[in-house]
């Protein structure tokens, strides 16, 4: 899953330095280097983990993909140029699919956000807490729900042909449109609701004392102001769009994406060099997008807030709009809240299609047979999310506040896994680690380091936020006391960032326990994982059973969320009465 | 600041999880809920022994074999068609053994001649027509494959892909050994242009997709439409081509270097008794152990028209036709 944020962190300061200035300044970093033994230490161990677990893996997708076996065969690229259609159709599907959910979710992102952000309307909260719903459910519960609403012959498509005698089929790009945009607008919202709050009000406000009415300077204003983000929201989406793997495989019909036809290429027939070859075709178009969100976007930015936001007097919406962005938000709310409602509905039903009596049985199943897909699951995302934790704020910690050779480096390469699709993860992982020297397959510390690594961009971006509340002072004058870096990245600056770190790994947690696309790839007898589960009963067609592991889940992770905030808030109040 | 630490570790600590019994790891292509009722019965006869299994499709079963060589995580295969079993032993990925209890009974197209896998059932490809849309659209259950290519069934039937599911191959083959690999490799081709609605990795799905009325018409495997449709209530009715259809030899064998050797003949001899093979009774399987009871709704031989299969050709020939497959359906 994606975090809300759009950019990467910045990895270049003007490079104005002369070769000699960059060698004076290399040399003294790397003296500084040599007398901080425990700064050196980690170091290394950072960059081992980092090539390791990011580069490396990358890298094995690549060689695959034109060096099977170590010699040079690129037959399966040869036959996408020569226009073969098992490899031609799913790379335009994709394409397509990305483009239009990359417009329907940024447009309905957006209304959320204006509606929420700039419009005032009422139950905005609400409104909040539904739109954040999808971003802590796997993504592929809308298929779940959208076949059992909307399927040939789901609930709604039942009702409108009795009654109109008419027929659609949901299967295919209508239904992957409907689901990605309901799973994926989030991600829109969360970046566009930042950006239009930041627009300094008064810029909207002289427009009105200038005489433009309230569309003028919507258009003329608001909507320039907020472009950036609009374009960072479409790239985004579509890059997620093109990475999503739970959907396709549910409801794609004869629709066939990249993500769906990698997955059965490897794990159906073991055709490790198309299955790489696939993956290839899918990063580059989402490497294409993330160079153009950062030579292009970052530098057209608009960003008017130079002090505190003026707090407004005036809307910039009169309360007719107001009034129909709230229906609008009432009705895109109302379809969010029915398809969850029908998954929830689903999961206590005896079997779907013939027997819809109310039943527990599918969540005994889930707690008997399935016990240890739920047991797994929640040990291995427990345990990476400390790690990961830990692990973004120490890199964040290092890229930020530490001068060392190679730190730009760094910074880019652990960022590097925000851009690269979950199924091309797992598939370098499952070339990476099947043979010595580090043959980790069939253990559970595959499954771990997906959950840590994929989630690391993440983690660091939250670390590098959190730090920045902390004052370099107050580790500068540890390290002048004399402490290590060790030390004084355990005793001072982690104790500071620590609320802030439970509070991210709610999150961290949730993602763990809601992916699939990376880490379908790396289950195995021994450890396996709900979504896996999840995904094996959609498969199968046993729906009702399907839609209790989505409940199941989906509790796991509001317990986590809330377990971690009572946590925060004690350890917040504890620390208020020492202060006292 | 010792207690975020230690909500830290509290929080690393949830699940560590210790256990020390024997334990035995399976592979097995039979459904989560069927090889369940296998597993409670064999670990109510050895109480001793505790089993861990994954269910996979035959194909991914068989590519995630061929990932793990030779280090697999698991030291027995269950269930699937005898195609992907005599191509893991080709590729030296199973362990012979012909000391089973079953080797005996078991008739000569039943077993492999070197004791690779041994055959635990059979099954035939056949049709689960979904009653309500053949109500009403006026139509009789298909009886011929060329049924499924008229305009009725347009882009509402489901099958298997060939390359995961031993299912959907067991179809693919079937068709070959009827129409020739020329013809049969066409009529796969037109039923993706105009039948298909979509295709499934699993290969019982499509009977009970049927039965849900997401498809009019799925190609399943007989046991699978009684149990995942027919017996479950679905309103589906079960027809055969009357040209000749494939059917399966589902097999077990010994996974080459497997962690738990031992372990894994003891489920090897249990499942070919009588007495585990009765169990089939649940799932409609039909049974080769000549002692082990039949339920009545089971489709035998006798019922349906068989084409001329070739097991060791099929399993030689499934990556080819499985390229050939993809290149002509795009799929």
């Amino acid at each position: 899953m994606w975090g809300g944020k759009l950019r990467l962190p910045p990895t270049s300061d003007p490079g104005s330095l002369t070769m000699r200035e960059r060698i004076g300044r290399t040399g003294g970093e790397l003296r500084r280097l040599a007398h901080d033994r425990g700064l050196l230490l980690v170091l290394v161990v950072v960059v081992a983990l980092v090539a390791t677990f990011v580069v490396f893996p990358l890298f094995q997708v690549f060689r695959e993909s034109i060096f099977p076996r170590g010699q040079f065969d690129a037959t399966h690229f040869v036959r996408f140029f020569q226009g073969a259609p098992f490899l031609i159709t799913p790379f335009f599907n994709s394409l397509i699919l990305g483009g239009l959910v990359a417009l329907t979710g940024t447009v309905v992102g957006f209304t959320f956000a204006f509606a929420i952000a700039r419009a005032n309307v009422p139950g905005s909260r609400v409104f909040r807490w539904i739109a954040t719903l999808p971003m802590i459910s796997p993504p592929f519960i809308m298929a779940l729900a959208a076949i059992l609403l909307l399927g040939n012959r789901g609930m709604i498509t039942q009702v409108i042909h009795n009654v109109f005698g008419v027929r659609w089929s949901i299967y295919g790009l209508p239904g992957l449109v409907l689901t990605q945009t309901l799973a994926y607008f989030p991600v829109a919202f969360m970046a566009l609701e930042g950006v239009l709050r930041a627009i300094d009000r008064s810029t909207e406000e002289a427009a009105f004392d200038l005489g433009a009415s309230k569309l003028r300077t919507f258009v003329k204003v608001t909507l320039p102001l907020a472009a950036p983000g609009i374009g960072a929201a479409l790239l985004l989406l579509f890059v997620i769009s093109l990475g999503d793997f739970g959907n396709p495989i549910v409801i794609g019909g004869r629709f066939q994406v990249l993500t769906v036809q990698a997955y059965l290429a490897i794990t159906g027939r073991y055709n490790m060099p198309l299955g790489a070859t696939l993956a290839i075709l899918l990063l580059v178009p989402t490497a294409l997008v993330f160079i153009v969100q950062r030579y292009w976007l970052s530098r057209r930015s608009h960003v008017t807030v130079t002090g505190r936001p003026t707090p407004s007097t005036a809307h910039a919406s009169g309360p007719l709009l107001r009034w129909v962005l709230f229906g609008v938000l009432c009705f895109l709310s109302g379809v969010i809240l029915l398809f969850y409602g029908m998954v929830v509905y689903g999961a206590f039903t005896h079997l779907w299609g013939v027997n819809h009596a109310l039943t527990m049985d599918n969540f005994r199943y889930v707690f008997s047979v399935g016990r240890r897909y739920f047991m797994n699951t929640v040990q291995l995302a427990a345990i990476a999310t400390p790690i990961g934790g830990i692990l973004g704020i120490l890199i964040a910690f290092l890229v930020t506040r530490k001068r060392f050779p190679g730190r730009k480096t760094l910074d880019f390469l652990s960022m590097m896994n925000f851009a690269v699709p979950g199924i091309v993860v797992g598939i370098g992982y499952l070339l990476a680690f099947n043979a010595p020297p580090l043959r980790l397959t069939g253990t559970a510390a595959i499954i771990l380091a997906v959950f840590v690594f994929q989630r690391m961009p993440v983690a660091i971006r939250d670390g590098a936020a959190m730090l920045q509340q902390v004052d370099a002072a107050i580790d500068e004058s540890a390290s002048d006391l004399g402490a290590g870096f060790m030390r004084t990245f355990g005793r001072i600056v982690l104790p500071l960032v620590a609320p802030a770190m439970f509070s991210g790994m709610a999150y961290m947690f949730a993602t763990c326990v809601t992916s699939i696309s990376a880490v379908v790839m790396v289950v195995s007898a021994r450890w396996q994982l709900m979504t896996v589960a999840l995904l094996n009963d959609v498969d199968n067609a046993q729906l009702s059973r399907a839609a209790a592991w989505g409940v199941v889940i989906i509790a796991v992770v509001l317990a986590a969320i809330f377990v971690l905030d009572v946590l925060v808030s004690r350890l917040l109040s504890r620390r208020g009465s020492h202060g006292r | 600041m010792r207690r975020w630490a230690v909500g830290l570790c509290a929080l690393a600590l949830v699940g560590v999880s210790a256990l020390g019994q024997e334990v035995l790891n399976i592979y097995t292509a039979f459904d989560v809920d069927q090889a369940q009722t296998y597993v409670e019965e064999f670990e109510n006869a050895h109480p001793d022994i505790r089993v861990e299994f994954v269910r996979l499709s035959a194909g991914a079963l068989l590519a995630r074999l061929r990932a793990e060589h030779p280090r697999p995580g698991a030291s027995l295969w269950l269930a699937g068609p005898s195609d992907t079993h005599i191509i893991a032993a080709a590729e030296g990925l199973l362990e012979p053994y012909t000391a089973s209890l079953g080797w005996q009974y078991l008739p000569e197209w039943a077993k492999c001649p070197d004791g690779y896998w041994s055959g635990i059932y059979t099954g035939f490809i056949g049709f689960a027509t979904n009653k309500d849309f053949l109500e009403e659209h006026g139509l009789e259950p298909p009886t011929s494959w060329y049924d499924l290519l008229e305009p009725e069934y347009e882009f509402k039937v489901s099958m298997a892909y060939p390359y995961t599911s031993g299912t959907g191959y067991t179809r693919l083959a079937s068709l070959v050994f009827l129409l020739g690999e020329e013809e049969g490799l066409e009529f796969e081709r037109k039923l993706a242009e105009h039948a298909v609605h979509h295709y499934t990795s699993s290969g019982s799905a499509p009977a009970t997709e049927a039965g849900l009325g997401e498809v009019a018409v799925g190609i399943a495997f007989s046991h699978d439409i009684v149990a995942r449709a027919v017996g479950l209530g679905y309103p589906v009715v079960m027809s055969f081509p009357k040209e000749g259809t494939g059917y399966e030899v589902g097999a077990i064998s010994l996974i080459k270097n497997g962690p738990e050797p031992e372990l894994a003949k003891v489920f090897y001899d249990w499942m070919m008794s009588a007495e585990a093979q009765t169990l089939y009774q649940e799932w409609y399987r039909v049974p080769l152990n000549p002692a082990a009871e039949v339920h009545p709704e089971a489709v035998t031989a006798a019922e349906v028209t068989l084409v001329d299969y070739d097991f060791v050709w099929a399993a030689d020939n499934r990556d080819r036709l499985s390229d050939l497959w993809q290149e002509l359906t795009g799929f």
